[in-house]
């Protein structure tokens, strides 16, 4: 039995997102939300209310460690790391996101 | 699924913690976001709302993130065992009958492993129990499994061994001990200062032994066993310090040892080797041939029992070569070493692990009643299941709500079970005792708890899964058809068939097994021991050797006693013994020739056991006088020398040539004694052995006899106090010691094999009665199923025997099938008892022609009832019925 729930799009997306993000360097929570924003230049606007049960639901499953440490600005700031298990699933979501984003527009080009 | 219930326990455990990182993690969030919306501008009431309106809900998104900590599962599994106990509380009977059944099979089986435990798993409770070893000297040519070691091969052992750091003496006899109040006669165990030392056992009260203890002419000292402490002194310390008198010198009690388990046998009081007068006789320490004693010893660290053996082995052919006449090459004596804990429990260990694979038996059966009760009712809930999948309930959940249900059974029935093993512990170190001194460490420690915790969870997912798994096929059709023919009825239906094949099976093997038990044990009752044992008193009268020291004093001591018992009103005989019959003792072999018959030089030496009896002994106890005649008044110390012999050994030794008037001579021929007749084989020892050669010495020419035995012509428990009232006038520091009388005897000897046969009985039938409920259950569920289909049959014109034929030849289809998978396991088995079994071969036919005889006969009786249903059907309300 894995997940209960079949994670939707958006929340599959989500999770490709911040593990992508983490997998360049521990960051926290509001950092993550800041990096998506600002690579994808604004397109990508995260919904806070979801990031934290995803940052906290991937930790579950084991693809992302946490801990306590200080900011640039000398503050405590839970930090998000990547695992060894995390970067396995990280390949195979780009491969699958490259894959489903082709076919897409395979789709789109035709019609 | 195990990670997320670690997940959730953690999750319980650390909740508070979560919950206060879970909120800084969150104001650390917004904060930083307050801060951003700052630099573009904001005002701090604005950027604050800002904030909060972009993240969304701070308590909604808490409760997600909980979510994700695996809290729901938790939820599920809490609304799981709600429901469940909701279901069994609908349906007290079943749970009922469920938690009966496994309360017995786990408590049997906790029970039985709390034996195995306590007995032959735990190190010995000796601080250095795992290093001793037990030393013997096997003599071959003699057939004797032990000659016991002189103090000279006690001291040559621990000067010579290289591999034990440490060599203790032992032996145990019984002495007077006077001081409080009346004699007490106290079995005292005589050893070496190092003893306690070297098992590594510390005294409770004072101290145990030093080395100036044990040297000649040392002041006596006695260190007290903890039963005897509680039993004798209600367990005052202040008894030590304290003087009695033994042996006619004054003993001081220097210590008081913890409760621990004694070996070779339980002792009140020790003593030191040098306060023994047998032991420290200068005829005892200078005799090489002098073996009285145990030794133990302890081996240096890094040394294994398998070095210890070829060292002693080493030693004893050295010795053998340095002194040939005290090991004459005939004796083939050699020494052995085995590990103390082997030792221990070697005669226990047979029985207690046939017993657990018996209760093992019964807690799969077990496993198979409950799966098929829990099968019956899923197929009756039926509906209520697919129901609840058309409502969207998946798969998943519904086998897990199954397995919650019989998880919750088998761990409720655990419990029960353990209570039911503390219950009968009790009568289990009672019956342990018999067989080991470890009976008493038997306890209800961690390990048991876990065991039975385990067992109780396997037994649930095995009873659990079979249901759970079986109904796989139950589809919404059931909703559809609303009728009892569903399709899941007629699968499981195989399973069920199934079921009952297995607990045949397994009834087929115990009740076998308990059978030959039983056959083994009826067969050892009817043995005849040779004599008569109704009414007849046997009293221990331990006289102080030390005082009565000569065949005069002794005689004088006797023979008054005897006389005057004799006068009592009842009496019919008295006699005194060294020995009662079925003593359960080895046999004191010594070697014998007969006058004229010529013994090869090289041949070992005939052996035999030898009593010393008075003259009313054979009458007293109901033996024959085959031929000649008794020992009479007149054999007495300056008379010729006569004996008795007994008549398996004038068979061996005396092949058609009349034995009465030949000399024999017990001592290498300084002494020849006359035999005046032969008596009936007694059975001296034990009632599963055969009669062991025999001589009786009279009692008036060596008057070494310790057992009065009375015949009356009543019950003859009145005689103690009267006996006791004699004794004490002719001595009144004399006691009398155990008091049985010879039925009580024979009993005692058939205790353990009883206990056995009707432990695994009461096992056996156990399982035969819940094989029995199972197969009504199978065939009562089959009948009620197919009603319609009997209707029809009816309807068309099947009459009433027909269909009783019918419901009976399915019936006993899986019954037949079992019994032959039962038959096949059963041979396998037994043989694995055959070590138990008495004059029974482990493929009894009675006993498996029995067993299939009583398997059928409750199988048919089973499926009578629902077969009498089944024809009283009446086929047009049956067709109308659903």
């Amino acid at each position: 039995m894995k997940h209960a729930s079949r994670p939707d799009l958006l929340q599959g997306t989500l999770d490709l997102l911040i593990l992508r993000t983490v997998a360049l360097q521990p960051m926290h929570g509001w950092g993550i939300s800041q990096r998506i924003q600002q690579v994808s230049r604004d397109v990508l606007r995260v919904n806070q209310g979801s990031l934290y049960p995803a940052l906290h639901r991937l930790e579950g499953a084991g693809f992302i460690d946490s801990e306590w440490g200080s900011t640039d600005a000398n503050r405590q700031a839970k930090f998000y790391r990547i695992t060894a298990s995390g970067r396995r699933r990280l390949v195979e979501e780009t491969e699958n996101w490259r894959r489903m984003a082709e076919a897409i527009g395979r789709v789109l080009s035709v019609v | 699924m195990w990670s997320r219930f670690r997940r959730a326990l953690r999750s319980i455990a650390h909740r508070r913690e979560r919950e206060g990182e879970l909120d800084r993690e969150i104001r650390f969030h917004l904060e930083m976001e307050m801060s951003e919306n700052r630099k573009s501008g904001m005002g701090a009431t604005e950027a604050r709302e800002a904030a909060l309106r972009r993240f969304g809900g701070v308590d909604q998104v808490k409760e997600e993130v909980r979510d994700s900590w695996g809290v729901r599962f938790l939820d599920t599994l809490l609304q799981d065992v709600r429901f469940a106990l909701r279901n069994l509380r609908k349906n007290p009977g079943f749970a009922g009958v469920v938690l009966l059944t496994l309360a017995l099979g786990i408590g049997a089986n906790t029970a039985m492993f709390s034996v195995i435990n306590g007995v032959l798993l735990r190190s010995l409770p000796y601080a250095n129990g795992d290093h001793i070893v037990v030393l013997t000297q096997p003599a071959k040519g003699i057939q004797a499994d032990d000659v016991g070691f002189s103090p000279k091969e006690i001291a040559d052992y621990r000067a010579q061994s290289r591999t034990l750091d440490q060599v203790v003496e032992y032996h145990s006899m019984s002495f007077n001990l006077f001081g409080r109040g009346e004699a007490q006669r106290v079995q005292t165990g005589v050893v070496s200062a190092n003893f306690f030392d070297v098992l590594g056992v510390r005294p409770l009260h004072g101290r145990t032994f030093v080395d100036k203890d044990d040297v000649a002419g040392a002041e006596p000292v006695l260190v007290l066993s903890h039963e005897y402490f509680q039993k004798a002194f209600g367990g005052d310390p202040s008894i030590v310090g304290q003087v009695f008198e033994m042996n006619d010198k004054p003993h001081t009690v220097i210590g008081v040892l913890p409760p621990f388990p004694q070996y070779p046998n339980d002792n009140d009081v020790y003593m030191p080797s040098s306060a023994c007068p047998f032991r420290s006789n200068p005829r005892t320490v200078d005799n090489r041939q002098a073996r009285m004693l145990n030794a133990f010893g302890r081996l240096k660290p890094g040394s294994t029992v398998e070095q210890a053996q070829s060292d002693v082995s080493l030693i004893a052919s050295q010795l053998a070569a340095a002194y040939p006449k005290d090991y004459p090459a005939t004796d083939g004596m050699s020494a052995r070493a085995a590990s103390l804990k082997e030792e221990l429990v070697e005669t226990a260990r047979p029985t207690i692990l046939v017993l657990f694979g018996t209760t093992a038996f019964v807690l799969l059966l077990v496993c198979a009643n409950v799966a098929n009760l829990m099968l019956a009712r899923a197929s009756g809930r039926e509906r209520e299941l697919s129901l609840r999948m058309a409502l969207g309930a998946g798969r998943a959940r519904l086998v897990r709500q199954l397995l919650t249900e019989s998880a919750i059974l088998s761990v409720l029935g655990g419990a029960l079970g353990l209570l039911f093993a503390l219950f009968v512990r009790e009568m289990l170190v009672g019956f342990v005792e018999k067989f080991t001194p470890r009976a008493h460490e038997i306890a209800m420690d961690g390990r048991v708890l876990l065991f039975a915790l385990g067992s109780s969870l396997v037994t649930g997912l095995l009873f659990g899964l079979v249901p759970a798994l079986a109904n796989r096929p139950v589809l919404a059709t059931s909703i559809n058809s609303g009728g009892r023919s569903g399709v899941g009825a007629r699968l499981s239906f195989g399973t069920r068939n199934a079921l009952i094949v297995s607990q045949v099976a397994i009834s087929f093997i115990l009740l076998t097994g308990a059978g030959l038990m039983l056959r083994s044990f009826l067969r050892l009752e009817r043995v005849d021991p040779g004599f008569d044992p109704e009414n007849v008193l046997a009293v221990s009268v331990p006289l102080n050797w030390s005082k009565y020291t000569d065949t005069k004093s002794r005689i004088g001591f006797f023979r008054p006693l005897m006389e005057e018992v004799a006068t009592r009103p009842g009496v019919t005989s008295v006699a005194m013994t060294q020995s009662v019959p079925l003593n359960e003792s080895q046999p004191f072999n010594v070697a014998f020739v007969v006058e004229g018959q010529a013994v090869a030089p090289d041949a070992p030496k005939p052996q035999v056991d030898f009593e010393v009896v008075s003259q009313e002994f054979f009458k007293t106890i109901g033996a024959p006088l085959l031929r000649g005649r008794a020992f009479t008044d007149q054999d007495h110390d300056t008379a010729p020398k006569v004996v008795l012999v007994n008549d398996v050994m004038v068979r061996h030794h005396f092949q058609g040539v009349e034995p009465v008037g030949h000399r024999i001579s017990l001592d290498g021929g300084d002494e020849w004694r006359t035999i005046v007749g032969v008596v009936g084989n007694v059975k001296q020892f034990t009632l599963d052995k055969a009669s062991t050669e025999q001589v009786y010495i009279p009692f008036l020419q060596a008057p070494r006899v310790g057992t009065l035995l009375v015949r009356t012509s009543g019950d003859p428990w009145g005689l103690v106090g009267p006996i006791r009232e004699i004794v004490r006038r002719l001595d009144e520091k004399q006691p009398i010691g155990r008091v049985r009388t010879l039925e009580q005897v024979r009993s005692e000897t058939l205790a353990s094999p009883r206990l056995t046969a009707i432990l695994i009985g009461l096992f056996a039938l156990l399982a035969l009665i819940i094989t029995t409920a199972g197969i009504v259950g199978v065939v009562s569920y089959s009948v009620s199923q197919r009603t319609q289909e009997i209707g029809v049959r009816m309807a068309l014109g099947a009459d009433r025997a027909t269909v009783v034929r019918m419901v009976l030849r399915q019936g006993l289809m899986p019954v037949l099938i079992g019994l032959a998978a039962g038959m096949v396991g059963a041979l396998a088995l037994t043989k694995l008892i055959a070590r138990l079994l008495f004059d029974v071969a482990p493929t009894d036919p009675v006993t498996f022609a029995a067993v299939v005889l009583s398997l059928v006969a409750a199988a048919a009786l089973a499926c009578w009832q629902p077969a009498r249903r089944a024809a009283g059907i009446e086929p047009m309300l049956a067709l109308r019925s659903d």
